[in-house]
């Protein structure tokens, strides 16, 4: 213990050339002067950087983003990640896309319906099935797939618009 | 008669209150009293004059428009050497070992130390060239030791700051402060064994 006391002397005596290590001269004059004009300039502008906006705004991300940037292993772990969730996403849209068709033939009987239906049941049928739109008494109707987009046409927020019925029939003369 | 009164330094509480309503002279009075301590540590953590600056700069400038947030639980200087630790080991962890060694000059005194005389005159009869060598052997082996050892180390066999002093800086506990301070002197008792010599 002695002995190690004794040599950690001799590093302490070292460490003593390090407190004549000195700024150039004149260095410490300015130093506060310099201080003080850089927070003038920043109290006139305001934040500036992005990273002090978000200092200001959110610290728990500013927090995050410093933690990422120390840690470029952490980076990488969340980019595979992301990368991961977007493949996730094609595939199963992927999977989607795959299943549709057969909704489309599930519903073929329907579309034969709509297209003798001046109320189309199936808004859907109609849109997918061309034939359905030329068969279809009344285009106008037909050709707006865009009601689609919010739910059934017949819903109650959605009332469909009143269409005089006018059935041809091969039997009739008219 | 003769006694001219000099005018009293102002209290750091009271220059700490006149900062915190927008004082920026007081703020600069404030800057005045502790920039050479925290450029010295911040210059001796990273031995790099530029690097030093800056953070030094930004420490000052960040516990500004933090001001309003000090409760005066600690002295503004312990304060305000927290900030400029933290920063500094912060910049340390992201630049981590690519490090450019930009020393200060040594002064004058350096070459009339008995120690240090003592210490180069062995190694080379050119007295200059040797604690110009030493220095940068020292600076080296000093980045090669962890943050918070080279801090305990700086702040204790450098700048003379007692343990109690450096347990509050750090935000640990004082035999943590004492342990750290072992294991660095022992390691760079290890990388600078060309310049100790057995008693």
């Amino acid at each position: 213990m002695n002995n190690s006391e004794q040599a950690f002397e001799a590093v302490k005596r070292l460490l003593k050339l390090k407190r004549h290590e000195v700024p150039p001269p004149g260095y410490f004059h300015q130093f506060s002067a310099s201080v003080i004009s850089r927070i003038r300039a920043g109290e006139a502008t305001g934040p500036q950087t992005f990273s002090e906006r978000l200092q200001l705004t959110a610290p728990w991300l500013a927090k995050l983003m410093h933690l990422l940037e120390i840690k470029p292993g952490l980076v990488g772990a969340c980019a595979t990640g992301l990368c991961l969730l977007l493949v996730l996403g094609a595939v199963v849209t992927e999977q989607t896309d795959v299943a549709s068709p057969d909704l489309l033939t599930a519903n073929g009987s329907a579309t034969t319906t709509a297209s003798l239906s001046p109320n189309i049941a199936s808004p859907l049928a109609a849109v997918g099935e061309p034939s359905g739109i030329v068969a279809d008494p009344n285009p106008v109707t037909s050709l707006q797939p865009v009601a689609t987009l919010f739910g059934q046409p017949n819903s109650p927020l959605f009332p469909a618009p009143a269409q005089p019925a006018s059935f041809t029939s091969p039997g009739s003369g008219n | 008669m003769s006694e001219s009164a000099a005018p009293a330094a102002p209290l750091e509480g009271d220059l700490v209150q006149k900062a915190r309503h927008g004082d920026l002279s007081a703020y600069d009075e404030l800057v005045k009293r502790y920039q050479q301590r925290i450029y010295a540590t911040l210059y001796h953590m990273t031995a790099n004059h530029e690097d030093a600056n800056d953070l030094a700069q930004e420490s000052f400038i960040k516990a500004y428009q933090a001001l309003k947030s000090f409760k005066g639980g600690s002295s503004f200087y312990t304060w305000i050497y927290r900030i400029a630790v933290n920063k500094t080991i912060n910049f340390l962890k992201q630049r981590k070992h690519k490090y450019h060694l930009s020393l200060n000059d040594l002064d004058f005194n350096a070459e009339h130390d008995p120690d240090l005389v003592a210490l180069v005159s062995d190694k080379t009869p050119l007295r200059d060239a040797g604690l110009a060598e030493l220095q940068k052997k020292l600076n080296e082996a000093l980045l090669k030791l962890s943050e918070p050892h080279r801090m305990v180390v700086v702040l204790h066999d450098v700048q003379g700051v007692p343990h109690e002093e450096i347990a509050e800086i750090m935000g640990c506990n004082i035999g943590t402060v004492r342990s750290r301070l072992f294991y660095a002197r022992q390691e760079m008792q290890g990388h600078l064994a060309e310049y100790i010599k057995p008693t």
